[in-house]
């Protein structure tokens, strides 16, 4: 499969080796240098160095256009929710994965019919859980 | 009217201010503290510091009952995220959202944001108003795909100087509808006559705006 993939931290750098122990074409898109040039290192992986604007052209350079899977999963909300709907809405990827921390926003954008990812409700649950003992 | 309006840059700053002198109600949602302050020494009680992204704010704007919300923050992500959030969880029923990036413009008709204010076009319009000899400014696109917003001003030697609009003959869809005079901004009808140096807005289709120029300008 060709993935691309928003963003770069250490969240996504051991999904980028998980995907690449696979056999899959992944390209990273990122402002963040250091860790575009760790995950560099795996197999089959390319990486794109970003900066703001001109968020399309970097995504046409990431290979949107012939991309099998979107995943939105930088550390910035907004910024996943206006760049997985560029890839859904514009470029017709057909699976997009947008990666949210903001719980209200988790909820809104999951009814909107993106597939949302985020760790915010297991967490709630945990922590309700932790403090019934 | 009821218009909450979501970060206060200096455009944002003069919105509200005419906004106000029009008698609208109003209420300016900025998350910085600093501008929040001189916002609230000048303005008052129209000032409301937060996130415009966070429910619990734009519930103390009181936005379900807002008529506009325009978002006017730095990043053209940011003001996505409200024009949805107003729109999907409030059920506003008219928002506009200021972009940066040209290229984004399309996404955000797709999700259905009812105006979009492309700072570049503008700033491209003032360039091209300028310049001599090129009377034709982008003024907005419009959410129908193809239509946009212009403006020509009237060189003197038009041959339509002096005549009355219904007597001009222009593209199908393709409309005038605000007349400005040195007077002021009219409503046009078919009667109003043209005169040199009049400004014309007029709503037109991407591949006419050629036509529509030169019939309005053409000598």
């Amino acid at each position: 499969m060709r993935v691309l993939i928003f963003g770069c931290n250490r969240l996504n750098s051991s999904l980028v080796g998980d995907l690449s122990d696979r056999g899959n074409e992944i390209t990273v898109l990122g402002r963040e240098r250091d860790c575009l040039e760790s995950v560099a290192t795996f197999p089959g992986v390319r990486v794109v160095l970003t900066a703001e604007p001109m968020m399309q052209d970097y995504l046409q350079e990431g290979g949107i256009d012939h991309a099998d899977v979107f995943l939105a999963m930088s550390s910035d909300d907004h910024e996943n929710i206006l760049v997985a709907q560029i890839a859904k809405h514009i470029f017709n990827v057909p699976k997009v994965v947008c990666h949210l921390g903001s719980p209200q926003l988790q909820v809104m954008y999951a009814a909107l019919g993106l597939d949302v990812v985020g760790y915010s409700f297991g967490l709630l649950q945990d922590v309700r859980q932790a403090i019934q003992g | 009217m009821y218009v909450v309006i979501v970060g206060c840059s200096e455009s944002g700053y003069h919105l509200s201010k005419a906004l106000i002198a029009g008698g609208h109600e109003v209420v300016v949602i900025e998350k910085n503290e600093g501008r929040f302050q001189l916002l609230n020494e000048e303005l008052g009680s129209v000032a409301l510091l937060g996130d415009g992204t966070d429910e619990i704010t734009l519930k103390r704007a009181g936005i379900s009952r807002a008529d506009v919300v325009v978002s006017l923050t730095g990043a053209d992500a940011t003001n996505l995220v409200v024009s949805q959030m107003t729109k999907h969880m409030f059920k506003v029923p008219r928002t506009m959202a200021l972009i940066k990036d040209p290229k984004n413009e399309p996404i955000f008709h797709e999700i259905g944001v009812d105006v979009v204010v492309n700072s570049t076009h503008l700033v491209l319009a003032s360039l091209e108003e300028g310049v001599p000899g090129r009377p034709l400014i982008h003024l907005m696109t419009l959410r129908v795909p193809g239509m946009e917003l212009v403006s020509v001003s009237i060189p003197a030697d038009s041959n339509i100087v002096g005549k009355r609009l219904s007597e001009i003959e222009l593209p199908p869809n393709n409309f005038i509808s605000l007349m400005i005079k040195k007077t002021g901004a009219t409503l046009p009808t078919g009667r109003s006559v043209v005169e040199a140096e009049d400004e014309l807005v007029a709503v037109t289709l991407t591949g006419d705006e050629q036509i529509l120029y030169d019939i309005l300008t053409g000598v």
